[in-house]
């Protein structure tokens, strides 16, 4: 039915074509294809062929999928499951095939014999375990008796579906283990180290006997001062001279801790700057930079720990000496600021503790070298501070007296980081007094200078004539 | 500038840093460490108004000093 109206599509362009031909001058073409009948031979079989091959393909193809599909049942679900979606695609198939598959089939085969039977069940857990052990142990008898085990529970074939719920409610698995308490001291769990910084304030007074044993934990001691100094200064005096031994046997300890000396000042790098809201925070960020500054006390500090030891724990004063060199860097570390803290705020603190204690008073704070620290006069700051503000701001900055004490606290953090490095520089080229090379040092570091930028374009830049007159005479080229 | 009148006093920079470092200052050194100092409130002033833009304030508000200067102090580390 479909060659029909093809032929009869086909048939002018086959004229088409054999007049196209004709031209080329082959004489059996042309002839050939004045004849209509053999025209159509040379196509329409390759017609036929498409033609016939198609409905054959949809003849077969259900067959083929009645065959193949319900080789199991969930092929045939997710087949049935594709049909339903696109419905489309079997609506040329015949009901009857999609009705009957052969699992299908058996289905009804099963109905048809056993027309009683009821879902499946899980099977019960109950009945197998007193025959589990009976069947296992004649066979394992040696194996059980060695190593004691309980035996493995039967595997199950099926979900136990009831028993989820079940399982919760029985208590088979103890609750987990919580961390442990702080009370039991078991010396060999290797706690995490903030932990041990925590728990130490604590266990500091007890630690002597066991330090030892305490390999791990030499951080212990660093960690311990950077937190609150303390209670680690005067304890470990008591510890000292009760049992000098063993702070003896836990030297070892303490000159690992030399190693992460080094680590306690890097943390102490980052601490520093913050500025907090001033009341609140200053006395967590103190402990660590007086910790710190407590390693480069001239030694005229030291009398006054050693003169503190004996009335605190009431010894002889040879073990608090011998412990005092026994510790080297850490003992005197941890003890000026337990003094400064506790009895006399102005012996041996710093600047950050001075304004602790005297918030209001002006022109006394002492560095910590002992030395009284004049202020920057207000009007100084506060007219750089404006220059600077207005040069971002325009010409109506304002900075308020919030700011302006903010802006001093700055500067004067400035100083003592600055006088610091200087002094540092200093020291290193064996001189006694900063020198100008210092400075220049101290500001190439800083990156202020570098090839483009010498000390005296930035001079001239922001300093007035004669300071820059000074500064030239002091700094030939 | 201001520079008919004295920008700073030279003996309280002088005084500051000795104090602070326990040693001595030669003679001129304190003016390369006030031209220091200079930066570092040009930065601080710099770095503060930043932010309080950021924080939308008109003007520089203590908040924004105070959030600045550790950066601003790390910046200046020698």
């Amino acid at each position: 039915m479909s060659t029909t109206p093809n032929s009869r599509r086909r048939s002018p362009r086959l004229s088409e074509v054999s007049e196209s031909f004709s031209p080329i001058g082959d004489t059996t073409l042309t002839g050939l294809s004045r004849l209509p009948i053999h025209n159509k031979f040379p196509l329409t079989p390759s017609r036929h062929a498409t033609t016939s091959t198609t409905p054959s393909a949809n003849r077969f193809t259900p067959r083929n999928r009645g065959a193949g599909a319900p080789a199991t049942p969930f092929r045939l679900n997710a087949i049935q499951r594709r049909n339903a979606n696109t419905p489309g695609r079997d609506r040329r198939k015949s009901g009857r095939i999609q009705r009957e598959t052969t699992f299908d089939i058996l289905r009804n085969l099963g109905k048809a014999l056993a027309p009683a039977t009821q879902p499946i069940r899980s099977s019960p857990s109950e009945k197998p375990e007193p025959e589990a052990p009976e069947l296992a142990e004649p066979e394992r008898d040696e194996f059980e008796i060695l190593d004691n085990e309980p035996e493995m529970e039967r595997p199950r074939l099926s979900l136990p579906l009831e028993e989820v719920y079940e399982v919760d409610e029985e208590p088979e698995l103890r609750p987990p283990r919580l961390s442990l308490a702080i009370e039991e001291d078991d010396i060999t769990v290797e706690y995490p180290r903030r932990a041990t910084s925590e728990l130490d304030r604590g266990r500091l007074s007890m630690m002597g006997p066991r330090m030892s044993e305490n390999f791990g934990d030499a951080t212990r001691l660093e960690s311990d001062d950077e937190d609150d100094g303390d209670d680690t200064g005067l304890v470990q005096g008591d510890d000292d001279g009760d049992e000098a031994e063993e702070t003896i046997t836990s030297q070892g300890a303490f000159d690992r801790g030399g190693d992460t000396e080094d680590l306690g000042r890097f943390n102490f790098e980052f601490n520093f700057p913050s500025p907090p809201a001033p009341g609140v925070g200053d006395l967590d960020q103190d402990a660590p930079m007086q910790d710190d500054e407590g390693f480069e006390l001239p030694p005229v500090d030291m009398p006054l720990d050693l003169d503190v030891g004996p009335g605190d724990d009431n010894d002889d004063v040879s073990s608090v000496s011998d412990a005092g060199g026994d510790f080297g860097m850490e003992f005197p570390a941890a003890e000026p600021i337990a003094m400064s803290e506790s009895q006399s705020p102005g012996v041996a603190g710093g600047l950050r503790e001075e304004q602790q204690y005297l918030p209001g008073v002006k022109q006394k704070k002492l560095s910590r070298h002992g030395i009284p620290v004049p202020n920057l006069p207000v009007g100084v700051v506060k007219k750089l501070a404006m220059r600077f503000a207005r040069a971002r701001h325009g010409s109506k900055a304002k900075i308020s007296k919030e700011t302006l004490a903010a802006i001093e606290q700055a500067s004067s953090w400035f100083f003592e980081q600055a006088s610091d490095d200087l002094a540092v520089y200093a020291k290193h080229a064996g001189r006694k007094t900063i020198d100008e090379s210092d400075v220049t040092t101290l500001m190439r570091r800083q990156r202020h200078l570098n090839n483009a930028t010498t000390v005296f374009s930035l001079a001239q830049k922001h300093l007035p004539k004669e300071l820059l007159q000074d500064m030239r005479l002091a700094m030939p080229p | 500038m201001a520079a008919t009148q004295k920008l700073y006093p030279r003996a309280t920079v002088k005084r500051v840093v000795k104090a602070h470092s326990n040693r001595n200052v030669s003679k001129n050194a304190d003016i390369l460490i006030f031209l220091d100092y200079m930066l570092f409130m040009q930065e601080l002033m710099r770095e503060s108004s930043i932010q309080s833009r950021k924080v939308g304030e008109k003007n520089i508000s203590p908040n924004s000093v105070r959030k600045v200067t550790e950066k601003t102090l790390r910046r200046f580390k020698g």
